[in-house]
């Protein structure tokens, strides 16, 4: 498709979406239940709004503390699992030792991880660690809960890990070859030719990795015993009937992930520009 | 200078067995000399570019570059191999600036000396900021050779490095690589399949067949030379008979690996 192609995806785009808007208003019309959809729009309006309600803090808040677990999570992910992909696709007894626990690892939600963390990290985070008694008073560094954390680590590792580790060993040979010929040592290999060789893979990992972490944070922040992030409200606004905050943290959801998506993506893109266009 | 002293070595296959890829070779590469390597596929003309540039370890005997044993990339070598190994992440005139940066030169500098090695070996200097993908499979390999060359190395190890190129191409890149060459005639060793491109090229041949050094013919003939002289196709011939010779000399059972 071309020129008015554009027009046309567009509008084929719209389709479903449009007919979702359709059933959710006749749906709410008259219902108690089923919040109407300039309820919700209200409440996206005022994002600053403490819900009169509900036992939460505004939906700002809540994306706020959802956003800086999933950064935190994310970037622990990252410094961890990248340098153990490398050595896995480098080194065959690394792989060895760690590939039967990742495959494992793999094949669990990393929700069904929560009460392990709860356990091993209580109500630990930054605040307490740094504050003692007197946490609660240090709002946005509370709401890193340790356990809230681990998990959404825990599940953005597992595909950064497993696609830096194919990245890393499929590095060519010659590649290698070519520098150790101009007398490159261990690290200026590591550093020269196997770290942008695998960065394409390496990305992958990331972008896959960024898409689980949003998505597991909303299931841990909605699991009992959590507070504070979009999750939470979703869990709170479900208790006291009060959908149209639900549905307003839906669509906040939506588009912090799509915004973060799109971030990677463009990364991914940038760091793979080198190779050549399949056609 | 290169020497290689009783070299062997063995590859453990699976399935096959142990192959010898060398056996038993010692050869000479005078310093200031180009010495080509010429063999069919698989008579172990790569393994032995491979152990003097330091990839690949002997099963016996030794490999000497500059009178030092090998043992490891020593880093004082230029290696261009059959497909230039150009690294498709960096843009040409990083790539070039390879070993500069490997050695621990500063950018501005390193840049400045990958422009001029660029500039030698005649590409256009706007493709300088082009990524290899870009670039014909010509201009790979030129600047393959720049890269090889910018560090000025003492020795130069040249695997098959126009093969992979249509006979235009490569007979001008030959031509170019013997102009770069004769400027300062750094010890070569070059690597091909090729009678007539050995002819061209070399001050001696060294003609191997199933990992042994049948014979060693040197070529005295002026440059630049007329491919289509009697001379030149005396010399031709004579390795072309020596291969055939060798051939009917060898059983069956040689041939077979």
């Amino acid at each position: 498709m071309k020129g008015g192609g554009v027009v046309i995806r567009v509008a084929l785009g719209a389709i479903v979406p449009a007919a979702v808007l359709v059933v959710w208003h006749f749906a709410s019309v008259g219902s108690v239940v089923v919040p109407s959809i300039a309820a919700v729009l209200d409440v996206l309006a005022h994002p600053l709004r403490e819900p009169p309600n509900l036992d939460a803090t505004s939906l700002a808040d809540g994306a706020v503390a959802s956003i800086v677990r999933v950064a935190l999570g994310f970037a622990l992910a990252v410094a961890t699992a990248v340098p153990v992909g490398l050595l896995m696709g480098r080194c065959r007894l690394v792989t060895d030792a760690l590939a039967p626990v990742i495959a494992a690892a793999m094949v669990i939600s990393p929700i069904a991880w929560m009460p392990v963390a709860i356990i091993t990290f209580g109500l630990a985070s930054p605040a307490t660690v740094l504050h003692g008694e007197a946490a609660w008073r240090h709002g946005l560094l509370d709401e890193l809960r340790f356990a809230i954390v681990a998990v959404v680590w825990f599940g953005a590792f597992i595909p950064i890990v497993i696609n830096t580790a194919a990245g890393a060993k499929g590095v060519r040979e010659s590649h290698l070859e070519a520098a150790r010929a101009l007398g490159a040592s261990r690290w200026q290999l590591l550093r020269k030719i196997i770290l942008p060789g695998a960065g394409p893979a390496i990305m992958t990992g990331l972008r896959l990795g960024g898409g689980i972490a949003w998505r597991v944070i909303i299931v841990a922040e909605i699991f009992p015993g959590t507070r504070g992030g979009l999750g939470y409200m979703i869990t709170t606004a479900h208790e006291q009937a009060a959908y149209e905050y639900a549905f307003a943290s839906i669509a906040v959801i939506c588009l912090i992930g799509l915004t973060l998506d799109g971030l990677l993506r463009l990364a991914e893109a940038r760091v793979a520009r080198w190779q050549p266009k399949e056609r | 200078m290169i020497r290689f002293e009783n070299v062997s070595k063995r590859f453990v296959t699976p399935g096959r067995g142990d192959v010898w890829a060398l056996r038993d070779v010692s050869l000479f590469c005078p310093p200031e000399e180009l010495t080509c390597v010429l063999g069919p596929s698989g008579c172990g003309k790569t393994t032995l570019l491979r152990i003097a540039a330091g990839l690949e370890t002997p099963t016996g005997g030794e490999a000497f570059v500059d009178g030092r044993a090998v043992s490891g990339p020593p880093g004082s070598i230029g290696l261009v191999s059959q497909e230039g190994d150009l690294l498709p992440w960096r843009r040409v005139v990083s790539n070039v600036a390879l070993g500069l940066e490997i050695a621990g030169l500063g950018r501005a500098a390193r840049e400045r000396q990958a422009l001029e090695a660029i500039r030698n070996l005649h590409l256009p200097p706007e493709i300088a900021r082009s990524l290899p993908h870009e670039l014909s499979g010509g201009m790979r390999q030129r600047v393959a050779l720049a890269r090889a060359l910018c560090p000025n190395p003492r020795v130069l190890l040249l695997d098959e490095p126009f093969s992979r190129l249509d006979d235009f191409t490569r007979s001008s890149l030959q031509g170019e690589l013997l102009e770069l060459w004769l400027a300062d005639r750094r010890t070569a060793l070059f690597v091909t399949h090729s009678i007539e491109e050995a002819v061209f090229m070399a001050d001696r041949i060294v003609v191997m067949t199933f990992g042994r050094v049948i014979r060693t013919v040197p070529v005295t003939l002026p440059r630049p030379r007329d491919r289509l002289s009697d001379a030149f196709v005396k010399v031709l011939l004579d390795v072309r008979r020596a291969l055939a010779e060798h051939d009917r000399a060898a059983g069956p059972g040689d041939r077979l690996r």
